[in-house]
């Protein structure tokens, strides 16, 4: 596993203070932080429409709520009921966080912002933090079907089958709702990745308090689509149907068992048949 | 099922005059089906071209004479409507509700919402079959519906009015009814290139099917369908055109009138998808010359789930069923059976009763404005919205400029130079309450001509005021310049 630095050296220059430790077993904080905590908050009652939003919403070097939290004190589990629940590293040692743990803390950050509007701007401020996407990548292929803005997406499996992942997006807002997936995924294993449930995000959600399936919940198609490449990866690199992590999807004609739904048995099967990559049923 | 004698010409008696709040007087009448009255509504031809579209037939029009801002001011029919809208009147984060995405759906009106509950407090039972007393008035409420309708678009008689789910239902129907029966190999549809998906994928499918060809007509420079090239698109291989009468996203209006005299002289017939149009204006079928036309319930201030489709008799009576089950069916035997009539042919299975209703009660409430007045308020209030959209900076409106030739409908799609349109609907909603519309507008092909992926929208219904073009115009350059700092 990556260590800390290099998981999110992306996010903030503030990792500069992160040790590289292989075993980080303390990370000093600033505990004003938890006192006054640098949100973005709803800024009606300064902003007059006649004048831009001051620069002064975006602080120069913003201490990210959710780059705090991927470490946490095993003998202190990690309270559901505080909305600073996931912050805990001060004392040591201290451990990566799971996927659900992650996934917890993303939720109880988005959740903690008081106005809508706020977690607009939160998403936004980590649009600008998404690294770079090469132009040569936005082809047809990485496009994420379904949502209405355009969203590319390309995934690789690295030599230590960890999932990575490059993401980018024509929409401010987008970039922000991507930031945080990568920053979710992006050095997962993929049996993590395919754990998480569009339901669990839902609180990410800006403005949609729905949970359905529409083409402009992007957290919905984003997931999916990581998802699914995610699973090709796994089929295609590892060719081993026993893999307990995912279920058998298709029998042959040496004699397993068929189960598993239609769709994905049909695109196992092609994607066996063409011995190439194939792009799973939408 | 036809509607009764007795109620056809209580139906018809009944003299017209004007209405301020017709929402009063309905509620009284809907839950009684022995009277229905028409308020204020003349079938008057609407003989719609490129030049005509946005002016009143009748030079008499009171509105006339009165001057814009007096039309939009304070006594304007926005703010005589409005409470009868209580949906409107709500804080949405945080913020007073502007609805401005009407295009996709409008709002309901007291009237229609009392009169759905009515049925289903009063009378819910299913139609056609039963003989007891809450079948036949149900039976007489859903028939009384389909002939407002077909008075409501001027049909020759109620049996040329189809109800469907919706618009996108009732074109389907259109294609796999009279389409696969009529097209053969390298026969031609013709349509456009800025229509709704639902008029371009159903006949993608059953061109598909009958190796006919699709044919696109494309826009001017002023971004309206080039009319004058579709005459010369036209040929003895064309069968059927199908085109919309204002668009979605353009807000141009077809002269569908014309349109359609030119197909018939080549032997083709004409659907018109008018989801944008009988909702805002006055549609006579027979001064226009129509075949088929489409509509949405929902688009109209009424409910979901009921759509219309307007077929000229002979064609109907010609017409497979699309749908089969129960209801469409005169006699069922085990190796075959036998249908019933236009409009039940077509109509299979339980319908949706309270929705037909509720559009009917839609149509009285509509009727009792007057849809002269209603167009002529939204011509006034479409100017206002785009001649203040134009003056925002950076700002790129999609379709003609109004001029003398060219009508706008009361729609603006648009796009903000450097900031994706989701990203200023949501900053629009999320920061000011304002709901607009973003995306492609189920009108890919015309997003991809224009050379966009995406659009913004803001379309006005005659509840809406100047007061919400106003706040929709002042949260735009908000949120233009939330973007430009945040940059």
């Amino acid at each position: 596993m990556q260590s800390l630095t290099q998981n999110l050296s992306f996010l903030s220059p503030l990792f500069s203070q992160v040790s590289e430790s292989p075993e980080p077993k303390k990370i000093q904080l600033k505990s004003s932080f938890f006192k006054n905590p640098i949100f973005f908050t709803s800024h009606k009652s300064v902003h007059s429409p006649d004048k831009p939003i001051s620069t002064e919403v975006f602080p120069k070097n913003p201490i990210f709520f959710t780059s705090l939290k991927c470490y946490h004190n095993p003998d202190k589990p990690i309270s559901r009921n505080s909305s600073v629940s996931c912050i805990t590293a001060h004392e040591t040692p201290l451990q990566p966080l799971t996927m659900p743990e992650k996934v917890h803390c993303l939720a109880c950050e988005f959740k903690s912002l008081p106005e809508p509007i706020d977690r607009v701007k939160r998403l936004l401020h980590y649009a600008t933090l998404l690294p770079p996407f090469d132009e040569s990548g936005r082809v047809e292929e990485n496009r994420v079907k379904g949502c209405t803005t355009m969203v590319w997406l390309e995934v690789e499996m690295d030599s230590n089958r960890l999932m990575r992942y490059k993401v980018d997006s024509d929409s401010e807002i987008t970039k922000g709702f991507c930031s945080c997936l990568i920053w979710l995924f992006d050095g997962a294993m993929p049996e993590e990745v395919l754990s998480v449930k569009t339901d669990d995000l839902a609180e990410m959600n800006v403005g949609m308090p729905s949970k359905g399936h529409s083409r402009v919940n992007t957290w919905h198609n984003i997931l999916i689509s990581i998802q699914k490449k995610t699973k090709n990866f796994v089929e295609v690199k590892d060719k081993d149907r026993s893999l307990t992590e995912f279920p058998p999807l298709v029998g042959s004609t040496d004699g397993f068992s068929v189960y598993g739904n239609y769709k994905e048995a049909q695109y196992m099967q092609e994607s066996r048949q063409a011995g190439n990559e194939v792009e799973g049923p939408t | 099922m036809m509607a009764s004698t007795t109620m056809e010409s209580a139906f018809l008696k009944i003299p017209s005059f004007g209405f301020v709040n017709p929402n009063i007087a309905t509620s009284k009448l809907v839950s009684r089906s022995s009277v229905s009255l028409r308020f204020g509504f003349h079938f008057r031809s609407c003989a719609i071209s490129s030049a005509s579209a946005a002016e009143p037939a009748s030079a008499s029009s009171p509105s006339s004479v009165v001057n814009d801002s007096e039309k939009l001011g304070p006594g304007s029919l926005g703010h005589i409507t409005r409470p009868d809208f209580p949906i409107l009147h709500q804080a949405v984060n945080g913020s007073k509700l502007v609805y401005l995405d009407n295009a996709a759906t409008s709002q309901k009106p007291t009237a229609v919402l009392e009169a759905i509950q009515n049925y289903y407090e009063s009378y819910n039972s299913n139609v056609h079959r039963g003989i007891h007393y809450l079948s036949a008035r149900a039976t007489d409420e859903y028939e009384l519906a389909r002939q407002k309708v077909a008075n409501f678009i001027n049909a020759s008689e109620s049996r040329e009015i189809v109800f469907t789910r919706n618009a996108t239902e009732a074109i389907n129907l259109v294609a796999y009814s009279w389409g696969l029966t009529n097209l053969r190999p390298e026969d031609e549809i013709v349509l456009t290139i800025a229509e709704h998906h639902s008029n371009i994928v159903p006949w993608q499918l059953v061109a598909q099917k009958t190796g006919a060809n699709l044919k696109f007509l494309e826009l001017t420079e002023d971004e309206v369908p080039d009319v004058g090239k579709l005459k010369e698109m036209l040929s003895k291989k064309t069968k059927l055109v199908a085109v919309h009468h204002v668009s979605n996203m353009l807000a141009s209006v077809l002269p569908v009138d014309e349109i359609a005299s030119w197909a018939h002289d080549v032997g083709a017939k004409v659907l018109v998808d008018a989801c944008q149009s009988v909702p805002h204006m006055v549609v006579d079928v027979k001064k226009l010359g129509l075949d088929f036309l489409v509509a949405s319930s929902h688009k109209m201030c009424g409910p979901t789930g009921i759509g219309l489709l307007y077929g000229k008799s002979d064609l109907l009576n010609a017409m497979p069923p699309f749908l089969g089950g129960g209801e469409m069916i005169a006699d069922v035997f085990l190796d075959h059976s036998t249908y019933a009539e236009p409009p039940s042919r077509f109509e299979a299975g339980t319908p949706a009763i309270a929705e037909a209703i509720g559009l009917g009660a839609t149509i009285d409430y509509l009727s009792g404005i007057g849809m002269e007045r209603i167009h002529d308020y939204e011509v006034e209030l479409a100017n206002y919205l785009y001649n203040s959209l134009r003056s925002v900076p950076n700002i790129r409106i999609y379709g003609p400029d109004p001029s003398r030739v060219f009508k706008r409908a009361a729609l603006c799609s648009f796009n903000v130079e450097d900031v994706h349109p989701t990203d200023v609907a949501t900053f629009l909603d999320q920061r000011h309450g304002v709901a607009v519309r973003s995306g492609h507008h189920c009108a890919q092909p015309l997003h991809r001509y224009l050379g966009i992926n995406a659009s913004a929208r803001a379309s006005l219904h005659f509840y809406n005021t100047k007061e919400d073009v106003d706040d929709f115009i002042r949260a735009l350059t908000d949120t233009i310049s939330f973007f430009t700092s945040f940059k």
